[in-house]
Parts: structure tokens; C-alpha cells; sequence
């Protein structure tokens, strides 16, 4: 066996062993691949999941809530305060009035009655104001499902029929839903004015029936072709708008001559 | 004068961070807020209320997926690709608000919704969401970059002693 044989045999066997080591290389870089893409897609998959349970839990954190009964003094509230779609709280011989439009889903009619409604509350029992609440579902489009806005005006006319307006007003304000997330159900609804002491099987199957859904929305087609409507919520008094973020807005109107 | 391989890797590098930092950044704020996510993709008026739900759901997830392999450097071809069918779809739906008069915000980066008649900043919107678009371009093309776990993947060692192999 010639020098030039043997080492044409070592270089075979050295490129034969090469090509293995190649082969073997490829196929693991090519397992390694596979796995680090499976745990990636699991782990994403894993993300994905959480997040749409997240997404949804956030969302729909009123599901399954009983809405906090909120009490107010009962003379605030009298059998015939509902006229039409509005709400008149308030003794008719008052010395100041004011008109008040609102929706429960507009997180500054929400301010609104965080920042005023106890004061509101007091010049109403101490006889200077009547106040006129207009409920306009400007934003039922706005939770998600849509309709909260409607259906929980619609149960405050229906509480109105039964006196409770007022605890009902400011329970659902004091429990605000989101806007874009879900808000209360009829079910829920009912269940407020029950907790509130509501008694009378009227009040379900008007909540139910969707008994004031038509004059609701009339009012709102009626406000909305108003051009100095500026949205919700507005304050009038005698047809003038009230800077409501005025801290004394209240106090100076009622000591108003 | 081509710029070297190497430069071209690094400016690569730079260009998935940066589209990886968009898709981070604008996901996790439109997952931190879902209300608002739902009225933003609601406010274009393009699908039923059937529909917003779940694409307001998977919208914010789908940016922090490509967000995360684009971080990683995975599949960055695919995720480029997936980000520039995301981002023409985005360009598309800001253009057809502007052209329909509604008077909205993208929502691109949190908020979104209505907005007053001389808020809106459709052409700011369509440039940024064209500069995204870019990024991602560069990434289809080119997806070759450091600091990757596809380059990390590649048989490096391998390609030479192949072709010797099949040189020899």
C-alpha cells in the first residue's frame, strides 16, 4: 500500500466522517428549531389565552354585582314625580329651578354627582331648588353590549313610578360603570330597586318591557337637533347654562336675590 | 459603495427593536384599557357590535405577540409580514374615517373614539403608521440581524463545511 494510496484512504474517510458530523449538525440545528418554535408559539398561545380572559374579566367586572342601595331622604322623592321622561324633584313654590341632563354612563355626569349631588340633595330639602332631571341615552351605543344607557334610564322612570327615584339615581351613579365596558343588566336593575325597597311587581316588568325606551329616546332626538345642546351633562336655569365645575356654582344660585 | 454586510445587520438590529418597541408599546396601553380599546374600534364605524367585541379583544394581543417575536428575533420574516398586513390594514382604516368625514382619533397609541371636528390628525396618523410600515418592509426584505434567536438558530458553523463537501 503506496504513501498517496493510504492517504487518499484518510481523506475519504475524514470527508465521510465531515459529511456525518454536517448531517448530524443540520438535523439538530433543525430539531432545535423546531422546538424553540413550539415552546414560542405555546408560550404566545399561553399570553394570548390570559389575555383574553383578562380583557374579558375586566370588562365585565359588574357581571354577577348586586349594585350598593345608596339611601337618600325620602322627601327628596314624592308618587308623582314623573312627568313624561323627566323627573321633577323639589317643592314647586321653590325659588331657584334648574334643569339637569344627564346620562348614567357619561363619566362627567358621574363627576357631577360626586361633586354636587349631596349639595344638590340639601337646597332640594331645605325648599330653595326644584330640580328637573333629564335622562338622555346619548351614549347607549357606549357600553359594551350596548344599551345600559337606555335600559337604566328606563328603570329609573320605572323607580320614579314607584318614588325612588332619587336612591335610585344615586345609586347607579355612585356604582358607575365604564364607558366601552359592561354595564348593569335589567336583572340588576331590578334587583336595585328591590334593595331599595321597591315592592310593587309593576316595577320589574316596566324595567322588563322597556316601558319609557320611546319618550327616552324622543327626548334625545329632541335635545340632540338642538344646537346649544353641548352634550352631557348640562345644567340650565332659566334656560342659561351653569359652570357646574365652579365649586359654589350651587350656593351662589340659591343666594342669588 | 454597498454598505457592508455587518453595517446592514446592525441597522437591522435597530430596525426590528424599534418596530418591536411599537408593537409593545402600543399593545400594552390598549390592554391596559379594553373600554377604551372597545369604543377606539368601535369609533370607525366599520364593523357590528358582534365584531368590535373580539377584534378589540385580539387587537392589543395580536401587537404583543409580534412585539415579543420581534423582541426575540423569531420568525422575524413572519412577524414583519404579519406587521405590514396589520399596519396597511390600520393605514386603510384611518383613511377611510378621513375620507368619510367622521371625526375620530386612531386610537393607535391608547385613546381613540370621537374627537372634535379640528382635532383629528389623519395625515400625522398615516405618516407614523407609513414610517411603521418601513420598518417592517426592511425586516421582510432583509430579516438577517444580530442579537436574534433566528440567528442563534442558523447553522453557523455548518454552511461552510457544506459546501467544502460538496466541493470535494
Amino acid at each position: 500500500m503506496g504513501g498517496a494510496e493510504r492517504s487518499e484512504r484518510k481523506r475519504r474517510q475524514q470527508t465521510a466522517a465531515g459529511a456525518r458530523a454536517v448531517a448530524q449538525a443540520r438535523g439538530s440545528a433543525g430539531n432545535r428549531r423546531t422546538i424553540v418554535v413550539v415552546i414560542a408559539v405555546v408560550v404566545l398561545a399561553v399570553l394570548v389565552i390570559g389575555g383574553v380572559i383578562w380583557t374579558n374579566s375586566s370588562k365585565n367586572q359588574t357581571e354577577g354585582q348586586a349594585i350598593p342601595p345608596v339611601a337618600t331622604n325620602a322627601s327628596l322623592d314624592t308618587q308623582g314625580e314623573r312627568q313624561g321622561a323627566v323627573v321633577v324633584s323639589g317643592k314647586a313654590d321653590a325659588k331657584v329651578k334648574i334643569d339637569i341632563y344627564a346620562d348614567f354612563l357619561c363619566p362627567y355626569c358621574g363627576q357631577l354627582q360626586k361633586s354636587s349631588g349631596a349639595q344638590i340633595e340639601q337646597q332640594i330639602q331645605a325648599g330653595n331648588l326644584q330640580v328637573s332631571y333629564h335622562m338622555i341615552p346619548l351614549l347607549n351605543s357606549r357600553s359594551d353590549p350596548p344599551g345600559y344607557s337606555l335600559a337604566s334610564e328606563n328603570a329609573a322612570l320605572c323607580a320614579a313610578d314607584q318614588g325612588k327615584f332619587t336612591p335610585f339615581h344615586d345609586s347607579l351613579f355612585a356604582k358607575q360603570p365604564e364607558e366601552g365596558q359592561r354595564g348593569y343588566d335589567n336583572a340588576q336593575l331590578i334587583k336595585l330597586g328591590q334593595d331599595l325597597g321597591i315592592t310593587a311587581p309593576e316595577f320589574a316588568s316596566c324595567v322588563n318591557a322597556g316601558t319609557y325606551n320611546q319618550p327616552l329616546n324622543d327626548a334625545l332626538a329632541k335635545i340632540s337637533a338642538d344646537p346649544s345642546f353641548q352634550g352631557t351633562p348640562t345644567i340650565l336655569h332659566n334656560g342659561t347654562q351653569i359652570d357646574w365645575t365652579q365649586p359654589d356654582w350651587l350656593t351662589k344660585l340659591v343666594a342669588q336675590p | 459603495m454597498r454598505p457592508s454586510q455587518a453595517v446592514l445587520d446592525v441597522v437591522g438590529t435597530f430596525v426590528r427593536l424599534g418596530l418591536a418597541a411599537v408593537w409593545l408599546t402600543s399593545g400594552s396601553i390598549k390592554l391596559a384599557d379594553p373600554g377604551q380599546t372597545y369604543l377606539a374600534v368601535k369609533a370607525y364605524q366599520l364593523m357590528p357590535d358582534a365584531v368590535v367585541h373580539p377584534v378589540a379583544t385580539a387587537l392589543p394581543l395580536l401587537e404583543l405577540a409580534l412585539g415579543v417575536l420581534l423582541v426575540a428575533g423569531l420568525l422575524t420574516r413572519w412577524a414583519a409580514v404579519v406587521s405590514a398586513v396589520v399596519l396597511v390594514l390600520f393605514i386603510a382604516g384611518v383613511a377611510q374615517s378621513w375620507a368619510r368625514g367622521l371625526t375620530i382619533d386612531c386610537g393607535c397609541f391608547g385613546g381613540g373614539g370621537q374627537v372634535a371636528a379640528g382635532q383629528t390628525q389623519y395625515p400625522q396618523e398615516i405618516a407614523r403608521d407609513v414610517g411603521f410600515l418601513v420598518l417592517a418592509g426592511w425586516l421582510i426584505v432583509r430579516s438577517r440581524t444580530r442579537l436574534s434567536v433566528d440567528g442563534w438558530l442558523r447553522p453557523r458553523e455548518a454552511e461552510p463545511a457544506v459546501r467544502e463537501v460538496e466541493r470535494a
